[in-house]
């Protein structure tokens, strides 16, 4: 018998991924088969925004009737959402409650299935897969994604670090998803695209445009250094319209900036990530107002909620449902909506100026990836709620009136006096009580703000 | 002068979701708790030894958001009878996966050994009072 194939794969792998796995040549050639439809083809023959679900769940048949479902309702592409087990790298524990309880599990345990139950999704329906999930070192996932025959992967060693686990360094995970970023160029080079997708989303509450583009911008520049040519990068809706389409807009020139001619950009918006009203017509409406934003913004695909958000993992006709709420709001029918160009551009040039101000001491010097991890050490770098200790979390946001995301507290960010001032401007820094304070900008939305009953009675539940 | 009151807070181990758990701490920090806050992903050995390390603490304070909390918690039972955590052990969040009945999960978690399960943080401080004032008598 031959040893176990590590060396083929073109990042590191565990020994038993590496033994469960087809050879990496197969691996490829089954990739580039022509009959293989790809999220980068899709993402590139895009006109107006498409929407795509999440969608995952423990058993085998289960997930392949929700995707079955989820595709009646026209989606661009579909999701493979991984349990929280897995993306930790508890691939046994994740087996073990596959086996007990499948119900149990809050995603889909591609490891635990194994690669050939992968190609059994991707072949049971007629758009391409992504897979989604939330691991801070992902090389095994990354393996069996692509023998699955998958080749849309989100993930970045900022954005699936610090929002989802407690002590993994920085340095540790940047290293690893360098690791998969080099495999996407070694693909590239077979003439297999990897839609590679960054989680500017990050904490997913209250998160400042600049410190989500700032973020997702870095790992895009890592990615494309390592030779990933098809890049997303995806924003959470803040809910505050012409901020919301400014810093959509600003991806475009951003990326124009920070990364290399070669590589082609894709804009995402994830519909708004915060606290979900409860009552389902609020719900649609948000769900709506995020796709509407999303088309005014040039986003080329949404990420969608559900009207069932407030209360947990939804059911597949609630997902379906939220799919057809989307496209209501990426609807030709409402393309008479516009917004106030000039207050869109100020907001745009303000949005950049801060990324810039973030972006450029780290991009100017040495090595970049070791300029990140020291960047967060310092708080030069940071990111509101971290669930990492390796990032500072001393950043605090808040709502200005008319519901935009600003900073309250900048924590130790080296923005300008002029930043600053244009920040504080519009939001009062300092306030007392911040738990009210707080609490409130985060239910921004939890209350609903569209239907007359909720607005009566915001405790109101459905 | 009061005695100085002691929690520790968490959340369950497969789980990243950090912010209530930071505006619980401050809610319970404004309330006048000391917080000892071990942050997201904690398995239930970290609040065992958490626990040993503080021992004033008087409650054991569990967040679970991503439907994952019976999972994260099956140790209870076997770290209980080799005697530790040993306090009221409180869990609150989203408990279990999908639309599936809040009533069954809380019945699960209760039958793991969880003293008590909470759906709303405005909830907690009452039982704090409540479960210290048993403690008096």
């Amino acid at each position: 018998m031959s040893a176990p194939s590590v060396v083929d794969f073109p990042m590191a792998v565990s020994p038993a991924a590496a033994a469960a796995l087809p050879p990496w040549p197969e691996v490829v050639r089954w990739l580039r088969a022509p009959e293989r439809r790809h999220a980068a083809d899709v993402l590139r023959a895009t006109r107006r925004p498409f929407v795509q679900p999440r969608c995952g769940v423990g058993d085998h048949d289960r997930m392949l009737e929700l995707l079955g479902a989820l595709e009646q309702a026209g989606p661009g592409l579909l999701s493979v959402t991984i349990d929280s087990h897995t993306r930790l790298g508890r691939f046994d524990t994740a087996a073990r409650v596959l086996r007990e309880r499948p119900a149990d599990l809050n995603g889909y345990p591609l490891p635990a299935h194994g690669w050939e139950r992968g190609r059994d999704l991707v072949a049971a329906v007629g758009v391409p897969l992504e897979v989604r999930h939330g691991s801070p070192e992902a090389r095994d996932l990354f393996a069996y994604t692509l023998a699955s025959g998958i080749t849309s992967f989100e993930g970045g060693g900022i954005g699936y670090n610090l929002p989802y686990c407690k002590d993994v360094p920085l340095r540790d995970s940047l290293e690893s998803w360098r690791e998969i970023d080099t495999a996407c160029g070694e693909l590239a080079a077979e003439g297999v695209l990897v839609d590679r997708e960054f989680f500017g989303t990050l904490t997913g509450v209250l998160m400042p445009p600049s410190t989500s583009l700032a973020c997702a911008l870095l790992e895009a520049r890592l990615a494309a250094d390592a030779g990933v040519r098809c890049l997303s990068i995806a924003y959470p809706q803040s809910g505050e319209v012409y901020q919301d389409t400014a810093a959509l807009r600003a991806i475009t020139a951003l990326a124009a900036r920070y990364l290399p001619a070669h590589v082609e950009v894709h804009v995402v918006l994830h519909e708004f990530m915060g606290v979900f009203p409860r009552c389902p017509g609020c719900a649609e409406a948000l769900i709506l107002f995020g796709a509407l934003t999303a088309r005014l913004g040039g986003a080329a695909k949404v990420i969608n909620k559900t009207t069932q958000e407030a209360s947990g993992i939804p059911t597949a006709a609630a997902n379906a449902r939220g799919i057809r709420s989307a496209q209501l709001g990426l609807s030709p029918l409402l393309d008479f909506i516009a917004l106030d160009e000039g207050l869109i551009a100020e907001e745009c040039g303000w949005i950049q100026r801060e990324v810039a101000e973030l972006l450029d001491p780290v991009l100017e010097g040495g090595d970049p990836l070791s300029r990140i991890v020291s960047a967060f050490a310092r708080g030069t770098l940071d990111v509101p709620f971290s669930a990492s200790v390796h990032a500072r979390g001393s950043v605090v946001p808040g709502r200005d009136a008319r519901g935009a995301v600003r900073y309250r507290d900048f924590g130790g960010l080296p923005f300008s006096p002029a930043v600053r001032a244009h920040n504080d401007s519009h939001l009062r820094r300092g306030r007392p009580d911040l738990l009210a304070v707080l609490s409130a900008d985060i239910n921004h939305f939890a209350a609903g703000r569209s239907c007359e009953r909720c607005a009566a009675d915001p405790t109101w539940r459905a | 002068m009061a005695e100085q009151r002691l929690v520790l807070l968490g959340v369950a181990a497969s789980d990243a979701h950090a912010v209530a758990n930071r505006l619980i701490a401050m809610h319970l920090r404004q309330a006048g708790f000391e917080v000892v806050n071990l942050g997201t992903c904690t398995p239930l050995p970290e609040f065992a030894a958490a626990l040993r390390l503080h021992p004033g603490a008087e409650a054991v304070l569990i967040g679970s958001l991503n439907g994952h909390a019976h999972a994260d918690l099956r140790e209870l039972p076997d770290l209980r009878a080799k005697g530790e955590l040993r306090r009221p052990v409180i869990v609150g969040g989203n408990l279990a996966v999908g639309q599936a009945s809040a009533a069954e999960a809380e019945r699960r978690l209760l039958d793991l050994g969880v003293d008590h399960v909470l759906r709303d943080a405005v909830e907690l401080v009452p039982l704090l009072d409540s479960l210290r004032a048993k403690v008096a008598v």
